[in-house]
């Protein structure tokens, strides 16, 4: 069996990958979670797990995918564990708020006001699509929905945010 | 493919289209715009999706070397009922802050022992003062200050006798955290509180109550120098 990450050589390439990767992964975790301390909690712990199984990851092509999982999994064990304190859209952009991250222009936070308002359901594949570059088969898998319901929730997603931003071409269902 | 099946394909996976849509786009102008608004749609919510993301964590990197407590610790605090407030439970990992606190206790054994003598003033005054730091009187008999790197920095490094013993206090004005901070890391109680710019670190092996009370006495008497 390939194990690319065993041994001391294997522990610098795992150290270096996760570094290329903790972008994505924070990111991931941030709109899962919605709150830039819980992100970062997620994924130490994450990593934290990735580090101690990587032997067992056979190819580096497969670590992103695998510590995405680790993620979803790591984040969905968090709110098992804790309970987070609601805190309404509205607010977070009304007071500027650290979660909604430093807003490059009035645009982008525009954007990211509806991105944050929306389901879970929506947006989360809606992230794994755009931000992280997944099919739609992947998403299926990592969701454990068909690839219809995925398609149906892409849709969705864009036709609701097209309609938060109030832009026209929205296309009935 | 009509226009409603091709809205419905390129609505869910714009930059993917299969066969039939791609054909019917290069046949309707009107659903080729559609398609074109969409994929501008993309391009903004993908600018909106990439928030910044932090340089290492609020206290550390990314994979520390030893294994992680923090949620034993915080399972722990919950099962015992005790009210931690805002504090927050960390013990490793993110804790790398804390991790190298204790390593750099593991330097300097022979600083943290409980005695009845203190530093010489003009030498705690010294330590301080390279930091821009006060310290108000009150806290207790310092026992040992030195100026230690630290992290790249050069930060005080005391020991303050306590009724409940020595504790290791580290005035760290270049280490910011968001939220009081209690870690449990190689043998070592402590908590990291914010003050003024940065923070001060509280290590011992007091109760983590008993090293809450110290550290905010002691935040309390932190005087940070304009421009120090």
């Amino acid at each position: 069996m390939n194990a690319p990450f065993a041994g001391k050589r294997g522990e610098s390439a795992f150290a270096r990958l996760c570094d290329e990767l903790r972008p994505d992964l924070y990111r991931f975790a941030y709109w899962l979670a919605r709150d830039r301390d819980v992100a970062e909690d997620v994924v130490q712990e994450a990593l934290l797990r990735a580090w101690r199984s990587r032997q067992a990851l056979e190819t580096e092509a497969a670590a992103k995918p695998w510590l995405l999982t680790i993620v979803r999994r790591e984040h969905a064990r968090l709110y098992e564990r804790r309970r987070f304190e609601t805190v309404p859209v509205d607010d977070l952009v009304g007071s500027e708020s650290p979660e909604l991250g430093v807003a490059e222009d009035q645009e982008t936070l525009h954007v990211r006001r509806a991105i944050l308002a929306l389901e879970d359901d929506y947006r989360e594949p809606l992230v794994m699509q755009v931000l992280l570059g997944h099919t739609t088969d992947e998403i299926a898998a990592q969701l454990g929905l068909t690839r219809g319901a995925v398609l149906t929730r892409l849709f969705r997603a864009r036709q609701k945010l097209k309609d938060r931003l109030g832009l026209a071409g929205g296309e009935e269902e | 493919m009509d226009c409603r099946e091709f809205r419905r394909e390129a609505g869910a996976d714009p930059a993917h289209l299969g066969e039939e849509a791609a054909a019917h786009r290069d046949g309707c102008p009107a659903c080729a715009e559609f398609l074109r608004q969409t994929l501008a749609l993309d391009d903004r919510i993908r600018a909106a999706l990439r928030v910044p993301v932090p340089k290492r964590g609020r206290a550390g990197r990314a994979l520390p070397a030893v294994a992680p407590r923090r949620w034993l610790a915080l399972a722990a605090s919950i099962v015992s009922g005790v009210a931690i407030g805002s504090l927050l439970w960390v013990a490793g990992p993110r804790g790398s802050l804390a991790e190298d606190l204790v390593k750099h206790l593991a330097h300097e054994p022979g600083a943290m022992v409980a005695t009845e003598v203190a530093a010489s003033p003009t030498t705690v005054a010294e330590v301080l003062d390279r930091a821009g730091v006060r310290l108000r009187p009150g806290v207790g008999v310092v026992s040992y200050a030195n100026t230690c790197p630290f992290r790249g920095d050069k930060v005080p490094h005391l020991v303050v006798q306590t009724a409940t013993g020595p504790v290791t206090v580290m005035v760290l004005r270049h280490e910011r955290v968001a939220h009081p901070v209690q870690f449990d890391e190689g043998g070592y109680a402590g908590t990291i509180v914010p003050v003024g710019p940065g923070s001060i670190a509280v290590i011992g092996h007091q109760p983590a109550a008993d090293l809450d009370a110290i550290a905010r006495q002691l935040s309390g008497a932190v005087e940070w120098i304009p421009g120090g």
